[in-house]
C-alpha cells in the first residue's frame, strides 16, 4: 500500500513536471526550432521575399555562391623601357596587374575581396560574394580584438575594485553605467565623439595634444573603422567582463594570499601563482559568453557603418531586408550558426568547462 | 626609498589608476549629456568645448530645447511607448512560463530532466541572427503585427535565461518546505504557487529586470520586424532613424538628448537593484 502510494506520487510528480514544462518548450519550438528548420530548408532554395517568381530547389548553390574563394597571384606590370617592374611615380610603390584581369569570369564572376603581399609577391583573394567573405573576416577580427581587450581591461578593473579602498561601493555602481546604456545608444554616442571635425571629441583632443590634425574621419577611413567599432564595444562590455571576473576573484580564499605573504612571495608572483590559476574557470565562462556574443555582433556595425562594412549578422540583415534574398539570407544564417557552434564546442573542449 | 615612501607611492598610483578607470567608464556618458545641452551652433563649434559655452562670448550657457524637441517628436514618444509595451509583456510572459519550467526543473523529479536542462542551457547561447529569416517568414505568413512579433520573438532570449537562473534558485530552496506542505495535504502545484513562488520573489525581480533590460536593448529583431510598420518602432530603432525638427543634418543634439532620456531610467533602476543585478548577471552570464 505504502509502496503504491509513493509510486503514485512519483507518477503525479512526473505528470505535473511535464505539464509545467509544456508552455516553455512549446514556445521555444515555435520561435527557435521551427524557424531554424525553416532556415535550413530555405537555404537550399532560391526563395525571394515578396516576389512572384517560383521558388526552386537549388541544392548547395547559395553556399557555393557565398563561400567560393580563389587566391590568384597578381603578375607585376613590366615597364617596357626598362624591362623591370613598373613603379608608381607618385607613391613609389611597385605596380601590379589589376585584380579584375586575373580573377576567373566563367562560369561565375569572381570579384576581389582583399589583397595581400607575401615575399614581395602580391596576391588577390577573389570571391563570388566578396562582401560576405569580408564580413566573416571583419567579424573574426572584431571578435578577437574586442574579447582580448575586454578581458585584459576587465581583469585590471576587477583587480582594482577587489582591493580595499574608500568608495568601493560607489565604484561598483559606476561600473554598471556603460552596461546599462543601450547598445544602439552607445553606438550613437561614440559616433558623435568620432565626428570627423574638431566638433568631435577625439579630433578635438587629438588636435589639442598635437597628435592628429583634427579632421580624422574615423568611420569613413577604412583602416580606422574596425578599431573605432572595437573601441565602442570594449567600452560597453568591459564592465560586464569585470563583474564576471570579480565574482571569480571573490571566491579565492584570502588565506592563500596570507600564506604567500608569510613565505615572502611578491605581489606579482602571487598574481601569477595564485590569482590567475584559480581564476581560470570564471575567465573561461566569461570568454565563452563574450566570444559567442561578439561573433553575432549586429548593433554597432549596423548603426555606425551600415553598408560601409558588414559583420556577418549585418550582412544577413541586408540580404534579407534590402536585397530580399531569403534563400541567400538563410544560407548565411546557417553558416553563422555553424561558426558559432564550432566555437562553442572548441571552447568547451579546450577549457573543460563544467556545465553544471 | 624608505618603506613609507614606497607605500605612499603605491597609494598614489592606485588612486591614479582608479581615476583613469572612472573617467574612462563615465566620460562618454558625460559627453552625451553635455552635447544634449548644446544648440546646433554650439555643437558645431571647433574646437568642441567640455561644457556648453556661448559661441560668441565663451560664457557657459545651457540649451534645453533639445529635450523639448524630442518630446514633441512623435517618433520618439511612440518609441518609448512601444518599448515599454513590448519589454513589459515579454518579461511577464517569460517570468510566467519560465517559473513554471524552473519549478519543474529545480524541484520535481521526473524522467528526462537532464536533457531538458541541457536544452535550456544551450538555448541561452542560441544566436538569434540565424533564425532571422525564418522568423520573418513565419511572421509574414501568420500576418502578425510587429509589436506582437517582437513580444513573442524576444522570448527567444528572455525565456531560456529566466528559466536557467530561476531553476538554480528553486533548487537551492530547502526540500523540507515542500515536504511539510505535502504533509499538510497541499498538492505540488499548490506548494509551488502558494509557498515557493513568494519565496522566489527576489529572484523574480532580478530576472525580470534583466529580461526587461535585454528586451529594451534589442535591435536586430526590432529593426527587421518594424521595417514594414514604422509606427511600431521601439526606442533603439527610433533613435537610429532620428530625424530632427530643427537640424539640417544629423541632429546630434536631439539624438544625445534622446540617448540621455532612455539611459537615465535604466541607470537609476540598475543602481537601485545593483546587488541583485550583479548576482543575476554572474549567475546567467548575460550581456545587455
Amino acid at each position: 500500500m505504502a509502496i503504491s502510494s509513493s509510486s503514485n506520487l512519483a507518477k503525479e510528480e512526473q505528470k505535473l513536471a511535464l505539464k509545467l514544462l509544456i508552455p516553455a518548450f512549446l514556445i521555444l519550438i515555435i520561435i527557435a526550432l521551427y524557424p531554424l528548420g525553416q532556415v535550413f530548408y530555405t537555404s537550399f532554395t532560391n526563395r525571394e521575399f515578396a516576389s512572384s517568381t517560383e521558388t526552386e530547389f537549388v541544392g548547395l548553390d547559395n553556399y557555393k555562391a557565398l563561400l567560393s574563394v580563389t587566391v590568384k597571384e597578381l603578375p607585376p606590370v613590366i615597364d617596357e623601357e626598362t624591362g623591370e617592374q613598373a613603379v608608381d611615380e607618385e607613391t613609389g610603390e611597385a605596380v601590379f596587374e589589376r585584380p579584375i584581369r586575373v580573377l576567373p569570369r566563367d562560369p561565375h564572376l569572381y570579384r576581389p575581396s582583399f589583397e595581400f603581399s607575401f615575399f614581395g609577391n602580391k596576391y588577390v583573394v577573389g570571391a563570388r560574394t566578396p562582401d560576405f567573405i569580408r564580413a566573416v573576416w571583419n567579424t573574426l577580427l572584431f571578435t578577437f580584438f574586442s574579447v582580448f581587450f575586454e578581458t585584459v581591461l576587465g581583469l585590471i578593473v576587477a583587480l582594482v575594485v577587489n582591493s580595499e579602498f574608500k568608495g568601493r561601493g560607489a565604484m561598483r555602481a559606476v561600473m554598471l553605467v556603460p552596461w546599462a546604456v543601450i547598445t544602439v545608444v552607445s553606438a550613437r554616442m561614440w559616433e558623435w565623439m568620432f565626428e570627423p571635425t574638431r566638433a568631435g571629441l577625439f579630433n578635438m583632443l587629438g588636435d589639442r595634444f598635437g597628435l592628429i590634425d583634427g579632421s580624422f574621419a574615423f568611420l569613413s577611413n577604412n583602416a580606422l573603422q574596425l578599431p573605432a567599432i572595437i573601441a565602442v564595444d570594449v567600452w560597453k562590455t568591459t564592465p560586464f567582463m569585470a563583474l564576471l571576473i570579480l565574482a571569480g576573484l571573490q571566491m579565492i580564499p584570502g588565506e592563500l594570499y596570507e600564506a604567500a605573504e608569510v613565505d615572502g612571495a611578491s605581489k606579482l608572483r602571487q598574481f601569477f601563482n595564485i590569482t590567475l590559476p584559480l581564476l581560470k574557470p570564471s575567465l573561461a565562462v566569461a570568454l565563452i559568453f563574450r566570444t559567442l556574443d561578439a561573433l553575432r555582433v549586429f548593433d554597432v556595425f549596423q548603426v555606425m557603418l551600415s553598408q560601409k562594412r558588414y559583420s556577418m549578422a549585418s550582412f544577413n540583415y541586408f540580404q534579407l531586408i534590402s536585397a530580399r534574398q531569403m534563400g541567400m539570407a538563410s544560407a548565411i544564417g546557417v553558416i553563422i550558426f555553424i561558426i558559432i557552434f564550432a566555437f562553442a564546442i572548441l571552447y568547451m573542449k579546450s577549457l573543460g568547462v563544467d556545465t553544471e | 626609498m624608505t618603506r613609507e615612501q614606497k607605500e605612499k607611492l603605491r597609494k598614489v598610483l592606485f588612486y591614479f589608476v582608479l581615476a583613469v578607470i572612472v573617467i574612462y567608464l563615465l566620460f562618454p556618458f558625460y559627453w552625451a549629456i553635455v552635447s544634449s545641452l548644446k544648440s546646433e551652433a554650439q555643437l558645431s563649434m571647433t574646437p568642441a568645448t567640455l561644457i556648453p559655452r556661448d559661441p560668441e562670448t565663451g560664457e557657459i550657457s545651457f540649451f534645453t530645447r533639445n529635450y523639448r524637441a524630442i518630446f514633441a517628436n512623435g517618433g520618439f514618444v511612440r518609441g518609448l511607448i512601444n518599448s515599454t509595451i513590448v519589454a513589459t509583456s515579454t518579461t511577464i510572459l517569460a517570468l510566467l512560463t519560465g517559473s513554471f519550467a524552473a519549478f519543474a526543473l529545480g524541484k520535481l523529479r521526473f524522467k528526462g530532466k537532464a536533457p531538458a536542462l541541457y536544452v535550456i542551457l544551450a538555448m541561452t547561447m542560441f544566436p538569434q541572427v540565424t533564425v532571422l529569416s525564418g522568423l520573418y517568414a513565419v511572421i509574414n505568413a501568420l500576418n502578425l503585427s510587429a509589436r506582437v512579433s517582437m513580444i513573442f520573438t524576444y522570448l527567444l532570449f528572455t525565456l531560456p535565461f529566466t528559466t536557467w537562473v530561476l531553476t538554480s534558485f528553486f533548487r537551492d530552496l530547502p526540500n523540507e518546505i515542500m515536504q511539510s506542505a505535502q504533509v499538510d495535504g497541499a498538492t505540488p502545484f499548490q506548494t509551488f504557487y502558494m509557498i515557493l513562488l513568494p519565496l522566489t520573489a527576489p529572484a523574480l525581480v532580478t530576472t525580470g529586470l534583466l529580461s526587461f533590460i535585454q528586451a529594451w536593448n534589442e535591435y536586430l529583431f526590432a529593426l527587421t520586424f518594424t521595417s514594414i510598420d514604422p509606427s511600431a518602432r521601439t526606442v533603439p530603432v527610433a533613435i537610429q532613424f532620428f530625424s530632427g525638427e530643427f537640424a539640417r543634418q544629423e541632429p546630434f543634439g536631439e539624438i544625445m538628448a534622446a540617448a540621455v532620456m532612455v539611459t537615465v531610467p535604466i541607470v537609476v533602476l540598475v543602481l537601485i537593484f545593483q546587488k541583485r543585478i550583479v548576482a543575476g548577471l554572474t549567475a546567467g552570464a548575460v550581456k545587455g
